[in-house]
């Protein structure tokens, strides 16, 4: 049975301890992204932050809203970029994750143009080859950063004191975030993103801001650059790159 | 705390003022969160910035720094007009119905008794007590018609804070304000729970203490304390403050809240125990807790007839010794030597700069801390010169918390234990071993001679554990807790404390946490069940809360006088008709300790609030003997103005607090409004700690919030020309600090009277030491004081921002 996270963003406080817990499982080190106005820096997930909370201010006529986002890979159910990697370092795994096999992965940057979320990232700088690296929803079977496999949460679950975050099963999941929507009518926009969106996803979300005023893609837009997908040509291309 | 954070979740409006749990105790929100998920709880934010708490409220209020009180006394005042307070609580347990001398008065922002002595403005509180009958009782008026009675004082004294008045002197708008005191009255009904969350936001100012009472003040009237969902909820700011509170790291205290000696008023034992012992309350075993400790520091040197070693108890000189008077001393030179002990002050403390001038005139300076600090470094501060400073430094690295075992005491006073996770690094020791080694050390000198050696060659120190570098924690636990002096064993509670000197104890409220678990097999600080009977959180069976492992204190008032829980789907304790039921430790006379024979409700219902010498809740503070609830600066709480203020009190011709402490020198120094318009505030981040001497230190933390900023409003940044992420400078009549603007619509400008005020918000977690370097916002704080804690008026200063 697949595994999935609801992340219910009416209960975020915006602590960024799922951040930390990320960084430290998986012995990642710090960046140094500088200042931003709004407090959430890093940004944006990079090869060594598979994770952050975006967040989202706004004053809505004297009434401030501010929202705070968790944001890394989907996990998606049909994956695009496992679709578009043609060196074989991408796979969706039967428990959900997709994850990567880094000695395979040739910096093609396909995956990237293919994700409709632009998650996947390219560690550039520092020892060893350039490779792709992002969230693998702490599921590394038989390496030292698996949670998952062994039937744990993932560490940012783990961490979160908000409640925002609860890991099981999809289909368990999809069944009770409906049933939060239905028992607390006006609370939730009626959406639960994940379910559908893109074919569907292992990350879930709850709302009561609508998504795509929190950045999220709307399904109704074709997944950018989706055309990248992978062809006989460009492998050709990448393969002969390679060897030469 | 009152309650504790697990019984957040059994309110039904949570009203947080002046503090900001999401990112300071972010474990206490979940609590809320649970609340609002499980029952509906209604979440009310006051707060002068939309901070992460707020984001989740009902209802959130902006509100001037610095103006609580009115805001508070505004709700009150409402719930005494439309008869929203709950009577029958009132009534019975609260002081309502006691008569107050009729020569109390309030003029002109000033209450009766306003004196001078030695030049300094002080009150005479003579007219702050009851009226007595010819039998020395308390004469009242159980109608509450009285016009002396508490309530009609009260009543007349917050009918000044009417809606529109509050709201020109707090800058809340009016309809938002009206909705807080309906939504928050609402709970002045036996089936409703209010509680009061407030941190730093309420307690640091020049009238923290009277901002205190105001909430407290207010619960009483709502009938919200000793219930369960209820309460007074000050959050602690570090994880073991209330800890070390407990053991008295105050200077006016000794472990478990007994006052201080004071050579003058209390030359011997006798002096002592006569003048700071109660008749009524609990206090009144005073001279048990107080000779029992004795015993734990002297042992078979303590006796009676030597007054169980009183004189060997340091002395208070009459002088007052608290952060900011310290280091004043320090800086005339009357200090010689200093220990920081897990402690920052050049980056924590009031006027940084001052501060850290003062020791310069130190001889020797000891810091035991995890990473060299702004206090160990401030020798190369930039703009000193290292020739110049002659102290010597001691550096002892600390062991962090998860690297030593202990206990740490949360700010609901459950005292749990923490166990040991890995080895400290290097030469790090924990701070038992130092202490241990630094005792004896000390202890060594004094055998070759020294003033006053009997003190310290004579206490009780014997922690050693055969073949262990690290003391005996569990034997210092035990004399904590206390023990047979004959035998040896353990106490189980307070209860068997004597002033024989058969028992020893350190601090008697600690009583029974070290005391093993019949079912459990372990002490009590260490138990971790779960069960929870009630479903309301209390576990019963985990840790330990002190008193007595009582997780609601004063919950006798959770029923009506005959012992009927007002509110059964939150019952504490009950009387069934015959006996006691209890789901918490009665926080009252319900068994007769000799016979065992249960005592019927009717007793209890005299004096619920068993720690008052009145017996019940005071919402007047009548100098009334030891213990008196009445503070320096007033029996009620009245609105004044923060030493720095963009307006002239609305309230009164008084200003200011006429106590307010202000200290001397630079650190001092006043701003006006015209060269100082805007107002100052200080706050904290979820990403770090304190001076953030461990934060700024860890990557992962310093890369979530590198930089120094300022925050401030748009409209603010607009008219200056400041654009998100320019460098500003925020000076005021102490200093300057730089910064990045931090411009979000989580500030904005408050109306104050018709005029726009704006609010410059600064983190104070800075310095020039770790990894995230950065000026501290204390460098632009100043030495102004609350004359009953001392504590520095932090949150309400005035200042001018500008581009850098
Ligand atoms: S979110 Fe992007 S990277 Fe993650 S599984 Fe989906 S397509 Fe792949
Ligand atoms: S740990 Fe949970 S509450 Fe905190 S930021 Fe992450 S998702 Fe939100």
């Amino acid at each position: 049975m697949p595994k999935a996270v609801l992340v219910d963003l009416t209960k975020c406080i915006g602590c960024r301890s799922c951040m930390v817990a990320c960084k430290q499982w998986n012995d990642l080190p710090a960046e140094r992204q500088g200042f931003v106005n709004d407090w959430a820096t890093p940004r944006d997930t990079t090869a060594e932050t598979w994770t952050v909370v975006k967040y989202y201010i706004e004053d809505k006529g004297g009434r401030v809203v501010w929202r705070f986002v968790k944001r890394q890979c989907m996990h998606c159910v049909d994956p695009a970029c496992v679709k578009a990697c043609f060196a074989g370092a991408l796979r969706k795994t039967p428990e959900g994750p997709v994850i990567q096999d880094p000695s395979r992965c040739i910096a093609c940057l396909y995956c990237f143009n293919a994700c409709p979320f632009q998650v996947p990232r390219y560690r550039t700088g520092g020892e060893g080859p350039v490779i792709m690296q992002k969230c693998r929803f702490c599921f590394d079977p038989g390496g030292i950063y698996d949670r998952v496999g062994q039937g744990q949460a993932p560490a940012c679950v783990r961490a979160c004191p908000g409640g925002a975050l609860k890991f099981g099963e999809r289909e368990a999941l999809i069944k009770e975030a409906k049933e939060r929507i239905a028992q607390n009518p006006g609370r939730y926009v009626n959406q639960v993103y994940g379910e559908s969106e893109f074919g569907g996803t292992s990350w879930l979300y709850l709302s009561d801001v609508p998504f795509e005023e929190l950045g999220f893609p709307s399904a109704a837009r074709p997944a950018m650059l989706s055309l990248l997908t992978w062809t006989p040509l460009a492998a050709g291309l990448w393969l002969a790159a390679k060897e030469a | 705390m009152t309650n504790h954070f697990i019984d957040y979740k059994n309110s039904d409006v949570v009203m947080v003022i002046g503090a900001n749990p999401a990112e300071n105790h972010p474990q206490a929100m979940k609590w809320i969160l649970r609340g609002k998920a499980e029952r509906g709880t209604k979440l009310i934010v006051v707060d002068p910035r939309f901070t992460k708490t707020a984001a989740h409220a009902d209802i959130y209020a902006p509100i001037r720094p610095g103006t609580d009180i009115a805001f508070l006394l505004g709700i009150i005042n409402y719930a005494l007009e439309h008869n929203l307070y709950f009577h029958d609580y009132v009534v019975n347990y609260t002081n309502a119905s006691f008569l107050v001398d009729p020569n109390f008065k309030f003029e002109d922002g000033l209450f009766s008794g306003a004196t001078t002595k030695d030049g300094q403005f002080v009150y005479d509180p003579t007219t702050w007590q009851y009226q007595k009958d010819k039998d020395g009782k308390i004469k009242r008026d159980p109608t509450l018609q009285d016009p002396n009675c508490v309530f009609q004082v009260l009543k007349r004294f917050v009918s000044r804070y009417d809606i529109k008045t509050v709201c020109r002197v707090t800058g809340t708008p009016e309809d938002v304000y009206r909705q807080v005191c309906e939504l928050y009255c609402s709970t002045g009904r036996p089936d409703k729970a209010g509680n009061i969350v407030y941190a730093m936001g309420i307690t640091q100012h020049t009238y923290g203490s009277q901002n205190v009472r105001a909430v407290a003040i207010l619960q009483l009237l709502l009938g919200n304390i000793g219930i369960a969902g209820g309460g007074i909820n000050a959050q602690r700011g570090e994880s073991n403050v209330q800890g070390s509170t407990d053991m008295a790291m105050l200077y006016h205290l000794l472990p478990g809240y007994l006052s201080c000696p004071d050579a003058t008023r209390h030359p011997t034992l006798k002096d002592y125990l006569e003048k700071e012992t109660p008749k009524t309350s609990f206090w009144s075993n005073t001279p048990k807790f107080l000779i029992s400790q004795l015993k734990a520091w002297f042992g078979a040197k303590a006796t009676p007839e030597n007054e169980f070693c009183y004189q060997w108890l340091p002395k208070l000189d009459g002088k007052e010794h608290s952060h900011m008077a310290i280091f004043q001393s320090m800086a005339e030179g009357k200090i010689k030597g200093f220990f920081a002990w897990g402690q920052n002050p050049a980056v924590g403390g009031p006027a940084a700069e001052p501060t850290r001038k003062a020791m310069e005139k130190l001889d020797w300076l000891v810091v035991v801390d995890l990473f060299e600090t702004e206090t160990a470094a401030f020798w190369r501060r930039p703009g000193a010169d290292p020739r110049k400073i002659k102290t010597e430094v001691f550096f002892l690295p600390a062991a962090f918390s998860y690297e030593k075992e202990g206990t740490v005491s949360n700010s609901g006073r459950w005292i749990q234990y923490r166990w040991k996770a890995v080895d400290p690094p290097g030469d790090a020791k924990s701070d038992l071993w130092i202490v241990d080694r630094l005792f004896k050390a000390v202890r060594e000198e004094y055998r070759k001679g020294g003033r006053f050696p009997e003190p310290i060659l004579n206490m009780v120190w014997d922690y050693d554990a055969p073949g262990s570098e690290e003391p005996d924690i569990n034997k210092v636990a035990l004399e904590i807790n206390g023990y047979e002096v004959d035998t040896g064993k353990p106490l189980p509670g307070f209860a068997k404390l004597t002033n024989t000197g058969s028992t020893a104890c350190g601090c008697w409220i600690y009583a029974g946490y070290w005391y093993p678990d019949p079912d459990l097999g372990v002490v009590a600080a260490k138990r971790r069940d779960r069960t929870d009977k009630t479903g309301l959180g209390l576990y019963p069976k985990w840790s330990f809360a002190w008193p007595a492992n009582r997780r609601i204190v004063y919950n006798r008032c959770s029923c009506d006088p005959s012992g009927r829980p007002w509110d059964p789907a939150r019952a504490l304790v009950y009387w069934d008709g015959s006996k006691w039921v209890t789901f918490d430790v009665p926080d009252f006379g319900a068994k007769d300790l000799a016979t065992g024979a249960e005592i019927p409700p009717e007793k209890s219902a005299q004096n619920p609030f068993i720690m008052v010498p009145e017996g019940v809740g005071r919402l007047f503070g009548a100098q009334y003997g030891p213990r008196a609830a009445a503070l320096k600066d007033g029996p009620l709480p009245e609105h004044y103005e923060p030493i720095e203020s963009p307006v002239r009190n609305l309230m009164s011709k008084q200003q200011n607090n006429p106590l307010a402490k202000i200290y001397q020198g630079e650190g001092a120094a006043r701003g006006k409004p015209e060269k100082y318009p805007y107002i100052l505030t200080t706050h904290r981040l979820v990403e770090h700690y304190q001076s953030g001497a461990v934060t700024r230190n860890s990557p992962w933390l310093t890369e979530l919030m590198p930089e120094m900023f300022v925050g401030i409003s748009p409209r603010l940044a607009a008219k200056l020309g400041i654009k998100p992420g320019d460098r500003v400078v925020v000076l005021t009549a102490r200093g300057k600090v730089y910064g990045r603007a931090s411009v979000l619509p989580t500030l904005q400008p408050l109306k104050v009277d018709g005029k726009e005020v704006e609010v410059v918000a600064l983190p104070w977690h800075w310095g020039y030491q770790g990894m995230a370097p950065g000026d501290s916002a204390n460098v632009v704080t100043a030495l102004f004081g609350d004359p009953n804690t001392f504590i520095p008026e932090y949150k309400a200063l005035l200042c001018d921002v500008r581009k850098a």
